[in-house]
C-alpha cells in the first residue's frame, strides 16, 4: 500500500470547498475560517491564486462572430416560417 | 403556507417582444432570432467544437423556439428556456457522434501525488494580469481543454463561467440539482487548471 503523503485534513476540507469560495456561495463563517486557514497554508493559498485565475482566463477567452451565409441563410429560412 | 402557490412571472428585455409574437406578430419571430443568435452561436462553439455542428444546433434551436413559443410561461428568462433547448440540442448532437464514452473525474485525481506536487508559493502565471496573459495560443489551449472534458463537467464550467448563468440558472438549465451543478463545476475547473498548469510549466 502506498503511503500518500496527505495534506492536513483542513487542507482537503478546503479544497473540496474552493470553488463555493470563489464564487462567493459559502456562509459567513467557513469563508471565514478558510480566510483563516489561506493566512497560514501557502500550499491552499497557491491552489486558491490558481483555482481563481483559471476561472479569470475562461471568462475573458471571447466570441467569434457569426458566419455570414449561416446567418442569411437562418434569416431567410425563419422569414419562411414566419 | 399556500400548497400551490402561483408561480413568479418574469419580465426580461425579451417578454414584451415575445407576447407580441404569441399575439399573431409571428413576423416578429426573426428580432428574437436577432438577439440571441450570436450568443447561441458561441456556446455551440464551446460545447460542440465544430462549427458546423453549432450551426446545425443553432438551427435547430431557433426551429424548436418556434414551434413551443406559445407555450413559454414566462416563469424564467427567455434565455434560460433558450439554453435548456439549445443544451438538449447539444447533447443530441454529440450522441450521434462517435466520441470516447463519458468518464467520471473525482477529486482525488486533482490532488498531489506526492510531496514535490504540493505547492509552496503561487506560481508567475496565477499572479500575472489576464491581459499579460490571454493570447490567441492560449485562448485555443483554453477551448480544447473545455472540449476536452467528458460533456456533463463541459455542461457546467461552460454554463457558468463562459455564459455567466448562475448555480440556480444552470441547475434549471443542464436538469440537474444545484448541489451537482457545484460538484461537477469544481471538477471542471481542477480539470482546466491542470491544462493550464501543465500550459505554463511547459512555457518554463
Amino acid at each position: 500500500m502506498t503511503t500518500k503523503p496527505y495534506p492536513h485534513q483542513e487542507c482537503l476540507r478546503l479544497f473540496e470547498k474552493l470553488s463555493e469560495f470563489i464564487d462567493d456561495e459559502l456562509d459567513a463563517v467557513t469563508c471565514q475560517d478558510i480566510e483563516q486557514h489561506l493566512k497560514d497554508c501557502r500550499a491552499c493559498t497557491a491552489c486558491m491564486q490558481t483555482l481563481k485565475k483559471t476561472v479569470e482566463l475562461s471568462k475573458c477567452t471571447g466570441s467569434h462572430p457569426v458566419p455570414e451565409t449561416f446567418s442569411e441563410n437562418l434569416k431567410n429560412l425563419i422569414r419562411k416560417m414566419s | 403556507m399556500k400548497k400551490n402557490q402561483e408561480k413568479k412571472t418574469i419580465h426580461d428585455n425579451d417578454t414584451k417582444l415575445i407576447r407580441a409574437i404569441n399575439s399573431g406578430r409571428r413576423e416578429l419571430f426573426y428580432e428574437l432570432v436577432k438577439r440571441h443568435e450570436h450568443s447561441l452561436y458561441n456556446f455551440g462553439l464551446r460545447m460542440c467544437g465544430e462549427p458546423r455542428d453549432a450551426e446545425d444546433m443553432v438551427q435547430d434551436t431557433f426551429l424548436n423556439v418556434y414551434r413551443y413559443l406559445d407555450g413559454f410561461r414566462y416563469e424564467t428568462r427567455f434565455k434560460n428556456w433558450l439554453y435548456r433547448i439549445a443544451t438538449r440540442a447539444c447533447i443530441k448532437k454529440r450522441r450521434k457522434s462517435t466520441y470516447a464514452p463519458e468518464k467520471e473525474l473525482s477529486l482525488e485525481e486533482f490532488l498531489p501525488s506526492d510531496e514535490s506536487q504540493i505547492p509552496d508559493e503561487v506560481p508567475e502565471w496565477a499572479l500575472m494580469p489576464i491581459d499579460k496573459l490571454l493570447n490567441r495560443e492560449l485562448n485555443g489551449m483554453i477551448r480544447d481543454a473545455i472540449l476536452a472534458l467528458p460533456e456533463k463537467y463541459r455542461v457546467v464550467i461552460v454554463l457558468r463561467d463562459l455564459e455567466g448563468f448562475d448555480t440556480a440558472e444552470t441547475a434549471q438549465i443542464s436538469g440537474i440539482t444545484p448541489v451537482n451543478v457545484k460538484v461537477r463545476l469544481h471538477r471542471a475547473r481542477l480539470f482546466l487548471r491542470d491544462k493550464l498548469k501543465a500550459y505554463f510549466n511547459h512555457d518554463d
